[in-house]
């Protein structure tokens, strides 16, 4: 389970206005060698489908799946621009509060009944109207929206009470869903909505229809034949969920699986060996260590000091980490908005060097002597921290171990507290949201493609939200308002920069890498579109619509 | 993991009577698996108390690549993090040893002093804890220590006690057993009508006729314990700063070993575990079989018999 | 004690075990670290006004006694809560999953009784011979290995011969009943035989056991006397009075062995009882965890009763 990985989940906060016209460059991407029509695509993946209903769905495994079974308005291309899905074009009005989305004539859902800009807008209005209840999930897509009409079978108009920018990235995450089926499941002043199980067969708008559901076994896809977009080679295809990577990869090699969604590191060489295709591209998933930056924390307020934090920086050795930890398959990071998310991403800033001695050096001038044991003493108590690091989190105890070992040669002693996910986000947020208490914390991002919503987590708005860091800043946020309200694409990306510019230097975060994605697939297949999200992704209907068995 | 099986025709109490130690000397001279056992067990021992002097390589020490081959330099290979295999199972040996002793001298005081009140005091006393006794025996244990250990949280203490809290049946019983038997005997009844107070009657007579039969019993939980953190570690709720066996099975499991081809991280570790739980089991049984007379089958009777598919409670005392 | 009274007796004793264990359950559940709230939402980053109608939802503002009849009453009516993960009824997720792994449980059993029932005859009938200490040991090997561990190895040594993980081959499209038992059957191999080789130690020694307690009998000299063939005597009488604790030991075994199957299932991704544990466990799904304690309790406590009753069947002189 990892934050951020609920896109659906963003919580947006400031306006912003931006001229966003939609993109409609075509995104071609040939097919390689001679293309086989038909056949069963057989993905692997040690993940899951936690869940059906998009209401209640926290893996990425789940979004994924809701991409190829539902329509959304607009999609990304190879080049992270938006591109047409269900709506073919759109407009905005000039103050930016009307937007107006043409959605595709003639659909159909699955099971014949039309598929309209009516289904499009009873998704928003329900959405909006629950969004306290039934609908929280959703509530980060539809914020500040005020209603959804659609005048006419193929045309959708969504009223906003105040300007929003990222409206395309919104709408790139929120599923439409047919109206017939979920109209009856808003009882209960909307709860109904997270109870009813959309259990398969589920009645698709999308590329496929999702046939058969066997909870932590296997999901199975169709191809839609009512769908209004192109049409994919695969006559089908299957996810397949193992309860650990072991059996995921022996499965590869024993020809049970043709692809795998998620290649563990350690298995890249055996497949490789095998035969296998292994691909791999950079990621989005960022792991980092967090410092307590509530300026209010009552204890081991040293932590606080910047200086302090550098010197913690340079005790950090980044590439045994990824050597040991990712095998390699990570870059190191300086900022929580990854390259792979395009130029958002400040190239200006570089990580710390791994330098022990300059970091004893700054701790030696910061007073903190060295006491018994080695471990250093600041306002006359130990420098003895605990920190909090979620189970689940992949690699986090080869990393604490590494982290652990340096942070001893400074004099400074770290224990590892275990802890499942809520547990972890309640004792740093504890007591009652204050973020008091904690000292130290290891977790991961997973950050969109839009730099709005990652940016937005170490706002002041975000206490008992998002923030994981306990950081509230005025000048912060202000310029966090400003990159929201910016018109021009280039002034806004300065903004940006800056922004990563000062949580580099006050450090909330020590960000420690970008992780790689690495998928794998058969020499009988071909035709993947990759992304930052692996192969199956939440980003575009492209990657399985291309696949293809090659002869 | 008992068997309370006493080969039919013979009898310990045939023998003449010895001291204590001479007894448990007698076991394992006369039981050759109990010899082996002890060996065994004794190695380990040696090894895990050692580790940190004669480990060939450091604990976190990256020696090679990630799931480097068996060589000479590195006879068992290295693991997931490129750290050698023998000194794993060394620091390893040592965590899992720990929480075995540990949590079965938790078993131990509490089933002991259960077992030694509900023998001694009998009655009421021995109805009610009795019954108390059944209920944990009727409530499988692992999934309440999987339960617990989630709950609460993976910390060695906490699988320590959790571990320790639920493998005291078999002991309370055995003990009980004993105590009864003890209880009737001549000059317990002759101290008791001098007048002597029941706690000087219990650690002066009782105590020393029940120990070889506790530590025979506690010998057999032992096995029972390290097993038990074995499956409780490669579930994910090991203490995550300790490195046990089961760890290293853990770890290995979570980072594809077997898919990557790396047997080597895979089977020492558990064989390792085998050789632990054999060697306890072994000399338990034989101490168990010399030592009580009174625990042998009784016409074939069932209830003698508690199973340990997959982990054991010790046993019920015929 | 009169044979009526013993079976009421036991029963009482069922039940009792069950309500302790209910408590046990709620108490454990209800008093875990962490807020109840954020444990039992599914939306982590909720709005207060969110996790108090949650909160509400799940009656966690009221007393913890009153919690407790609500959770006795919703039990009653077998509802065992809603898992956080799928939100859910537990036990519709539960009873699949027992589903799934009764059978594989069963065939292991059976291969652990068979097998376990045969090495346990030729031991006794070979006492005091090599055959019989390599029957023991091989026996005790078996039994001392950690059954996750034996669970690996055979995915090692069997790769690519048996399927390594699921239940079934999802990807067989519309298969014929047999298809389907066939495929089922291939990947239960695997999972069946690591608990039957953990398990079948213990019914050797036992059958053993039993079998040279009875062969010391009067009055098995005597049929030897009559001239009857050894292999005979073992038959008719020596195994027939073993059956006693061999049936009620399959009955306790099967309790247990639905509580131990999810180190098994955890290595094999059997979608069972076991994985659901172990799944629960990792997400801290605790309503989930909640329901899957329950019923593996329950269910050792129904075999446990049935191995009671079964053992007064064969054997009436228990109840003194």
């Amino acid at each position: 389970m990892r934050k951020g990985l609920a896109a659906v989940a963003t919580l947006l906060l400031a306006a912003s206005v931006i001229a966003g016209c939609g993109g409609s460059k075509s995104s071609s991407s040939g097919t390689t060698g001679s293309v086989k029509e038909g056949g069963t695509l057989r993905l692997g993946t040690s993940s899951r489908i936690d869940s059906l209903n998009p209401y209640v769905a926290f893996n990425q495994d789940a979004y994924s799946t809701f991409m190829y079974i539902y329509p959304f308005l607009v999609q990304y291309d190879k080049g992270l621009n938006f591109t047409p899905d269900f709506a073919t074009k759109w407009e905005t009005s000039k103050d930016g509060l009307t937007w107006t989305f043409h959605t595709r004539p003639n659909a159909k859902w699955s099971d014949g009944k039309p598929l309209t800009a009516e289904d499009a807008a009873w998704t928003i209005n329900t959405d909006v109207k629950y969004q306290g209840t039934g609908g929280a999930n959703t509530a980060g897509l539809i914020a500040h929206i005020k209603s959804a009409t659609a005048p006419d079978a193929n045309t959708l108009v969504v009223k906003y009470e105040k300007p929003v920018g990222n409206v395309l990235s919104q709408f790139q995450q929120l599923a439409i869903l047919p109206k017939h089926i979920w109209a009856g499941y808003t009882g209960h002043k909307g709860a109904d909505l997270k109870t009813f199980p959309n259990a398969a067969p589920i009645v698709s708008g999308g590329t496929f229809i999702l046939t058969k559901f066997k909870k932590d076994e296997i999901a199975l896809f169709e191809r839609n034949p009512n769908f209004y977009g192109p049409k994919p080679h695969i006559k089908g295809f299957g996810l397949r969920m193992f309860s650990n990577d072991d059996a995921l990869v022996s499965a590869m090699k024993s020809g049970e699986i043709d692809a795998i969604e998620s290649v563990p590191p350690t298995a890249i060489d055996t497949l490789k060996k095998a035969g296998v295709n292994v691909s791999i591209v950079p990621g989005v998933t960022t792991n980092d260590f967090i410092f307590n930056a509530n300026t209010k924390k009552t204890n081991h307020r040293e932590l606080l000091n910047l200086t302090l934090r550098e010197a913690f920086a340079h005790a950090i050795d980044r590439d045994k980490i990824i050597k040991v930890a990712w095998l390699d398959n990570a870059k190191p990071a300086t900022s929580f908005i990854p390259p792979a998310t395009g130029d958002w991403h400040n190239p200006n800033l570089k990580p710390e060097t791994f330098d022990l001695a300059k970091a004893n050096q700054l701790l030696d001038e910061l007073g903190y002597k060295k006491g018994s044991g080695g471990i250093r003493t600041a306002d006359g108590h130990k420098m003895s921290y605990e920190v909090i690091a979620p189970n689940d989190l992949t690699g986090v105890d080869r990393t604490f171990q590494i982290i652990q070992a340096d942070f001893q040669k400074i004099g400074v002693e770290l224990k590892q507290r275990s802890l499942d996910s809520s547990a972890a986000f309640d004792v740093i947020t504890a007591p009652d949201g204050k973020y008091l208490n904690f000292d130290l914390a290891m977790w991961d991002w997973v950050p969109l493609i839009d730099p709005d919503f990652m940016l937005s987590v170490v706002t002041c708005a975000q206490y008992n939200g998002w923030s994981d860091s306990g950081y509230c800043n005025k000048a912060y946020d202000a310029m966090y308002s400003q990159q929201g309200t910016t018109l021009d694409q280039a002034k806004r990306r300065q903004l940006v920069w800056a922004m990563q510019d000062k949580l580099f230097k006050e450090r909330p975060y020590i960000l420690l890498n970008y992780e790689n994605w690495i998928s794998a697939h058969s020499k009988g297949w071909a035709g993947f579109v990759s992304s930052p999200q692996g192969d199956f992704n939440s980003l575009s209907k492209d990657s399985f619509t291309k696949v293809h068995q090659t002869s | 993991m008992s068997l309370l099986l006493q080969e039919p025709g013979l009898l310990a109490g045939d023998r003449p009577a010895r001291s204590r130690t001479g007894l448990l000397w007698d076991v394992i001279k006369n039981q050759p698996s109990a010899t082996i056992g002890a060996v065994i067990l004794g190695i380990f021992i040696v090894l895990a108390v050692l580790a940190p002097v004669i480990a060939p390589y450091g604990l976190h020490e990256q020696v090679g690549p990630v799931y480097g081959h068996p060589s000479w330099a590195h006879p068992l290979g290295l693991d997931d993090g490129g750290i050698d295999m023998v000194t794993l199972l060394m620091w390893g040996a040592r965590i899992s040893l720990v929480v075995g002793f540990a949590a079965t001298f938790v078993s131990m005081v509490i089933g002991g002093t259960v077992g030694l009140a509900s023998g001694y005091f009998g009655g009421r006393t021995d109805t009610v804890l009795m019954r108390i006794t059944d209920y944990f025996l009727a409530i499988p244990d692992v999934p309440l220590m999987i339960v617990v250990a989630a709950i609460w949280g993976p910390s060695l203490f906490h699988i320590i006690v959790v571990i320790g809290v639920l493998l005291w049946t078999g002991t309370a019983r055995v003990v009980r057993a004993q105590v009864m038997s003890v209880r009737e005997r001549a000059y317990v009844k002759r101290a008791r009508s001098l007048g002597a107070g029941n706690l000087r009657i219990i650690l002066r007579h009782v105590l020393p006729q029940i120990a070889p039969i506790l530590i025979a019993s506690t010998v057999l939980t032992i096995a029972v314990a390290i097993f038990d953190e074995t499956a409780l570690a490669f579930l994910g709720l090991g203490d995550p700063s300790r490195i046990s066996l089961g760890k290293v099975i853990e770890n290995a499991f979570q980072r594809t070993a077997i898919s990557s081809g790396a047997w080597w991280a895979i089977v020492p570790p558990g064989a390792a575990v085998a050789l632990l739980i054999l060697s306890c089991s072994m000399i338990g049984r034989a101490m168990e079989d010399a030592l009580n007379p009174r625990l042998r089958v009784s016409h074939l009777s069932a209830k003698g018999f508690r199973l340990r598919p997959l982990v054991g409670r010790g046993r019920d005392a015929v | 004690m009169r044979g009526a009274d013993y079976v009421i007796k036991r029963v009482a004793f069922a039940v009792i075990t069950v309500f302790i264990a209910l408590v046990l359950n709620f108490a454990l559940f209800r008093l875990a670290p962490g807020s109840a709230v954020t444990n039992l939402s599914r939306v982590p980053h909720a709005t207060p006004e969110t996790k108090h109608a949650i909160a509400k939802q799940f009656g966690l503002d009221k007393s913890k006694g009153e919690q407790f009849v609500i959770y006795l009453k919703q039990l009653a009516r077998g509802n065992l809560g809603i898992s956080f993960e799928n939100s859910q009824p537990v036990s519709k997720n539960l009873r699949t999953a027992l589903s799934n792994t009764l059978p594989m449980v069963g065939l292991g059993t059976l291969f652990a009784i068979v097998f376990g029932t045969l090495t346990g005859v030729i031991a006794a009938w070979r006492r005091g011979t090599t055959t019989e200490h390599v029957t023991i040991a091989t026996a005790l090997g078996f039994y001392a290995m950690p059954t996750h561990w034996l669970a690996l190895m055979l995915v090692i040594i069997f790769a690519g011969v048996f399927p390594s993980g699921g239940m079934v081959d999802d990807f067989l499209i519309d298969p014929t009943w047999f298809q389907h038992l066939k495929d089922v059957l291939y990947h239960m191999t695997l999972p069946a035989s690591t608990l039957a080789l953990v398990l079948y130690g213990e019914y050797t020694l036992i059958v053993r056991s039993a079998m040279l307690e009875t062969l010391g009998e009067d009055y098995i000299l005597t049929a030897r006397a009559k001239g009857l063939k050894p292999r005979a005597i073992v038959r008719k009488h020596a195994l027939r009075n073993a059956l006693l604790p061999i049936t009620t030991l399959i009955a306790i075994s099967l309790g247990y062995i639905v509580a131990g199957s999810i180190l098994v299932e955890t290595v094999f991704s059997w979608p069972g009882i076991g994985r659901a544990v172990y799944q629960a466990v990792l997400q801290r799904d605790y309503p989930m965890l909640q329901g899957a304690f329950l019923v593996l309790v329950l269910s050792v406590v129904f075999f446990n009763l049935v191995a009671d009753l079964l053992y007064f069947k064969l054997d009436p002189r228990i109840a003194e």
